[in-house]
Parts: structure tokens; sequence; C-alpha cells
């Protein structure tokens, strides 16, 4: 069975096969290895390989599994069908809020010409302010933005017309 | 002494000083917004009151809700912990009108020194150097002078405070930008767009020194912290002593601490900050009218309880102790665990901690605001907890809370620990050689390369396997927190450490 999970700016591919005695035939990506898997009373997984044995604790919250190995965490994201969108706020170049905040000040208009890098709004959400800046040069399409409103994070807040070319 | 004392405040604050309450005999009364209902700071106090939507403006700000609530509750005295209305004079007043003790200063000190172009003024006039800076009208006259002073610059808001809103400017060019986003950063936050000018020192050292004042003209201090490791002048990581100051430097910077505190006739428990340079000049940069959030390695290098000590001086109007017995032992340091994906750019994130577990251990102190299956929501600041160590030396005391982070488990929210992991384990850090620009021009790149890299193929195949063997990870907590893991050591508090539960 294969899954599929957002690791910071890459998607993974998982591909599993359960054989005998709790243990899994593993393929990540283009590596294959052979682990056993012991549920233990705690939850945590209890995997044991060629390297050794090494405790995972996975917490699932929404799409997102919290993964600890060892000491250190790890977050992942479910990819449902292998889509490979782009993360949130990366999207067309960061446009989108990237937290949820109130816009402060909204610094374009319809049919404004921007350049890459111009300030298009600013946004303000627990002690910081962030600036979202045009991803590249073009002509503002829509703005879906107005000082004092609260956004969400990921919703599109300008929009820029289509590259030309 | 007081027979209830009201906090106006949340999270990890509340939870601290309801401790020392708690522990002095004092009943705690807690406040919650809509969005704090069933919050750790109201599990932790004798009793809770409800104060307003889930706006910081209409309840942790609202003087008003607060004030009511400490009234109908009966208290004697209103805390405000640090953020929100501790250094808001109008509300020290309201208190004070009501007839009830405000643990801090007087209203008029809150705001001389909450205006940071007086504070400037009173600080120069009791003999402490200030950093070279001007006032403007408008933002042309900053950029004049700051085209006069040379650059780089950075720009403050005069009501601000706490690195909140301030912006560097390294040429003329970005000097009107940057103007601008402080004017609005003070103007939603302070309510007021005044920003000032000062030199922005290079390769300097954020030390501050500990005040404690009886309110006539009497003061001592407690100690200096080293705060230099911040990024965007926010701390992330902070202790006592400072590793770099020298005896003379150390004598120098307490006692012009304690003649600026016994010059305004200080009340309270207050923080003169002051940046080293790296000529070895010492210089006012503002003095905090309130416990500060780094208070803990205080703490544990002179075993003085603050909030004890502010409570002391509230209720008696005298210094509980004197200069000479204030000692000093050991290292003690801090790192602030938030709520924020190191690997895009910090961002704060919200969500529900579905599962968190603190290190315990000798010498390890936690302070914390949220437990297993507590919200994490956009309202308020994303510091979750502080996790402070003790040792001997400051080696053995960055060891150990290394040894503390690595026993930190926050999950269903992003947090930043891999950045502080990190950060305890540059070389520069354990060497102590950095300055307070050191995290973003020399640390943050390597580190972000160090999180681009890909999780390791058992991390994935950990993840997969738990969903493919079906069996329930962990139960999803809902935000208000209805669903709580169980965890059946949580449920006996206090007791847990000292090893009397079941």
């Amino acid at each position: 069975m294969k899954s599929f999970w957002r690791d910071g700016d890459r998607v993974r591919e998982v591909e599993l096969k359960s054989l005998d005695g709790g243990r899994w035939r593993v393929r990540v990506d283009d590596s294959e290895f052979e682990l056993a898997a012991e549920r233990m009373p705690d939850g945590k997984l209890r995997l044991v390989g060629e390297s050794g044995v090494t405790v995972a604790e996975v917490t699932p919250e929404g799409a997102r599994r919290f993964v600890r190995l060892g000491v250190l965490d790890f977050v992942l994201e479910r990819e449902t069908g292998g889509s490979r969108r782009a993360v949130g706020g990366t999207h067309d170049g960061g446009m989108e809020a990237p937290m949820p905040g109130v816009v402060t000040k909204v610094m374009v208009v319809v049919g404004d010409e921007v350049a890459k890098g111009q300030p298009l709004v600013a946004l303000e959400a627990m002690k910081m302010e962030h600036l979202i800046r045009a991803p590249r040069p073009g002509r503002v399409k829509k703005v879906a933005a107005s000082p004092g409103q609260m956004v969400q994070a990921g919703v599109a807040l300008v929009e820029l017309e289509a590259d030309a070319g | 002494m007081f027979k209830k004392v009201l906090i106006a405040n949340r999270g990890e604050i509340t939870c601290r000083v309801a401790a020392t309450l708690h522990e002095m005999g004092i009943r705690s009364v807690a406040v919650y917004s809509e969005a704090d209902r069933g919050a750790l700071h109201t599990r932790v106090c004798d009793e809770a009151r409800f104060i307003g939507p889930p706006e910081a403006r209409e309840s942790y700000l609202n003087a008003e809700a607060i004030v009511r609530a400490a009234t109908e509750s009966g208290a004697d005295a209103v805390h405000p912990g640090f953020g929100f209305l501790a250094e808001n004079a109008a509300f020290a007043e309201a208190v004070e009108a009501a007839g009830l003790t405000f643990i801090g200063p007087t209203a008029a000190q809150i705001r001389a020194m909450g205006d940071k172009r007086e504070a400037r003024r009173l600080a120069e006039a009791a003999g402490v150097p200030i950093v070279p800076g001007a006032e403007g009208a408008d933002g042309r006259a900053l950029v004049r002078a700051a085209n006069a002073m040379g650059y780089p610059v950075i720009i403050k808001a005069a009501l601000g405070g706490g690195g909140k809103g301030m912006q560097a400017a390294h040429d003329a060019k970005h000097l009107a930008e940057a103007i601008e986003a402080a004017q609005r950063v003070a103007a939603s936050a302070f309510g007021d767009a005044a920003v000032y000018v000062e030199k922005l020192l290079e390769h300097a050292r954020h030390i501050e020194v500990q005040v404690l004042g009886d309110g006539r003209g009497r003061a001592v201090h407690v100690f200096e912290r080293d705060c230099t490791l911040q990024r965007r002048h926010q701390k992330v990581v902070e202790e006592a002593p400072a590793p770099t100051l020298t005896a003379d430097q150390r004598a120098i910077v307490t006692h012009a601490a304690v003649r600026l505190a016994e010059a305004v006739k200080y009340r309270g428990a207050g923080t003169i900050e002051t940046l080293l340079t790296r000529e070895g000049q010492v210089y006012f940069l503002e003095m905090n009218t309130r416990l500060q959030v780094e208070h803990p390695v205080t703490e544990l290098v002179t075993g003085i309880d603050l909030v004890r000590a502010q409570l002391e001086i509230a209720a008696t109007g005298k210094l509980p102790f004197e200069q000479h017995a204030i000692r000093r032992h050991g290292h003690a340091i801090e790192a602030r665990l938030y709520a924020e994906d190191a690997a895009r750019d910090f961002l704060p994130q919200v969500g529900t901690a579905t599962r968190v577990r603190w290190p315990d251990g000798p010498f390890v102190r936690v302070d914390a605001g949220v437990e297993s299956g507590d919200a994490v929501t956009v309202h308020y600041d994303p510091m979750l907890a502080k996790i402070i160590a003790y040792a001997p030396t400051r080696e053995a005391a960055i060891e150990r809370l290394l040894g503390a982070l690595d026993d930190t488990r926050v999950h269903g929210v992003v947090t930043n620990l891999p950045f502080l992991r990190a950060l305890l384990r540059a070389p520069a850090v354990r060497s102590g050689s950095y300055d307070t620009e050191w995290v973003e021009r020399e640390f943050l790149a390597g580190f972000a390369t160090l999180m681009r890299a890909p999780a390791p193929e058992l991390a994935l195949a950990a993840v997969a396997i738990a969903e493919a063997s079906g069996a329930p990870v962990a139960r999803s907590a809902t935000p208000n927190g209805a669903a709580r893991p169980i965890d059946p050591f949580a449920q006996l508090g206090r007791w847990r450490q000292q090893g009397l539960g079941e």
C-alpha cells in the first residue's frame, strides 16, 4: 500500500508490504528495507531494523503526523492521491496569508503594476508584522483584503494576472 | 499580607504567579476569555472569572472587566503578570481606584518609563549613559536625525517595549519604509504612532539588571541577566550571570541600575535593560516596569522568589532583604518554547497541543502554560513554555538544558524546539562569543539548511506503519480540550514530583 507525505517542500512516497510476524517490507522513495514493528502498551512503536532498535511516537493531528524518533521530532503531512500541490504560502509565490492574522495595510489596488518584491499587504499576528510581497512583476487582478480584516492561513489576499508570457 | 490575589493575565505567567500564591497560602483568581475556557491557567488557580470574547482588546486588555472580576471575587490585590495590562498606567489607577492594591510600580512610574523618550531623559538625569538617539515630530525629522547620526539606526515605538515593532534601517533608502512599518505597529499595538530613532549599536550584548525598589527611594539589584541570543529583537535564550561581563562592568551596570531605580523612587520589581558594546561601554536601553519573562534565571542563581518579593513589597512597602544578603551562585539558562515553525520563517502556529511532555529531573524548571489537549490560538502570544536549567557552571547548565529539551515533546502544534536544540549546540553559543545580531547574521542560514534536510526514512516508515497497523495512535483532542488523552499521572499535579502519587 502506497502513501504520500509532505516533508518540508518535498513529497515523499512510502510503499508498505506486510510480511509475517509483524515484519514489514518498506520502500521510501528509492530506498528499500525491512523492519519489524511492535506497538508497545503506551502506543509507541518499537521499530527493529538492520541499524538497531528505534522507538517512534506518532501523533496524528488532522492531516499532519508528529513523529518523534529518539529525541528528534519531524512533522509530515498526508497527501491524498499523491497530489503535489505547493505548500501554503508559497503557492504562486506567496500572496496568501502565511499565518492567521489581521490585515493592517493594503498597499495596492486592482490594476496596479507591481514589481517583484514590492510589498502588497501588511499582516499582523502574534507580535509580528509580516509583509506579503509580489513574487513576480505583474498587474494586480484581485485584492481580497481590507485593513482590519481577520484572515486565516492560506487565504489568497492578492491575485496577479497570469503571466503575459 | 493579601488574602486573595487576582492575576490579570493568562498562560504560563499566570500559572507561575499562582504557584507562589499557593505556597504563601494566598487564594488565587484567574481570568479567562472565551478562547481560554478550561485553559491550564484557569485550572491551577483557586477560582476563575470569565472576562470576555477571545480578542485580547475585549478580555485581557479590558481593564474594566478585569477590575470588576477582582472586586466581585473579593480579591484585595491584582498581579498583572507581564504583557497585556502590566505596563498600562490607567489600569494601575483603575485597580487602586477600586480600593485594591496593584502589585507593581505606581501609575506615574509606569507612565514615565512607558514613554521610552521620557525614560531616556530620566536615565540621563540619573547619570546612566543612554544610546545616542533622537526624537522627531514626523518621519522627515527622523530621517534628518538618522542622516546626521549615521547608519545603521533602529526605529522604536515611543510607547513600545519588549522589542515589539522595532525596525532597523541600514541606509537612508530603507529608512522611510522602516519608519512607516514601525509607526503602523506602534499605532495598532500601543495606540500611539509616535516613534523615535536610536543608533543601532552593532556587536553589542544585551545585559539587563533586575531591581527591586521600596517606592520610597531605596532599591537593591538582584544581579544581571544576559539576553543576547535574540531573533528579530525577540529574546530566545537568557541566562544569569552574564558570561562575558567582567567584575568591573558588573559593578558599573548594577550600580547604574540601582541609581536609576532610587532616583525615580521605584516601587516593586523592574528591569533596567542595557547594551554592552564590544568596547565595554554600557548604554541604557529602557526600563521595564514589571516582572520579566526571563525572571526564573535570576531566581535560580539567587534563590529569591521574585513574585514573593513583589507581593511583600506591595503589602508592606519594605524591601524584603538588604543588598548584602543577595548572593549569587552557579549558572542558570532558559529557553523559550514558541509555537512557531522554524522551517517556515518562524511563522506562528495554531492548533491543539495534543500530546505534551515536559522534562523533569534535578535542577530543571518548566514554566508552562499548556498541557496535553490545550489549544494554541491565534489570539495571543505564541510562547508555550520556558524551560530552565541550573548547574554549577555555564557549560553544565547548557548540557542540562539540552538534556531537558531532548525530554521535551510537544505534538499537535509545531514548535521552535529544533531551533532551540540547534542553537544551544552551536559552538559560538558554547563559547559565549556572539552578539544580539548573531542569530540572524550567522546562525540562521546554516540552520535553514539543516531544516531543509529530508526527514529520515525511518520517520516515514513509522508514520506509514502507524497508519497501516490501524490501532489508534493517540486520541486527537478537540480544540476546546474536551477529549484529552488521559495521562493518569497528569491528574496528580504537584504531588507527582514528590513521589506521593498513587
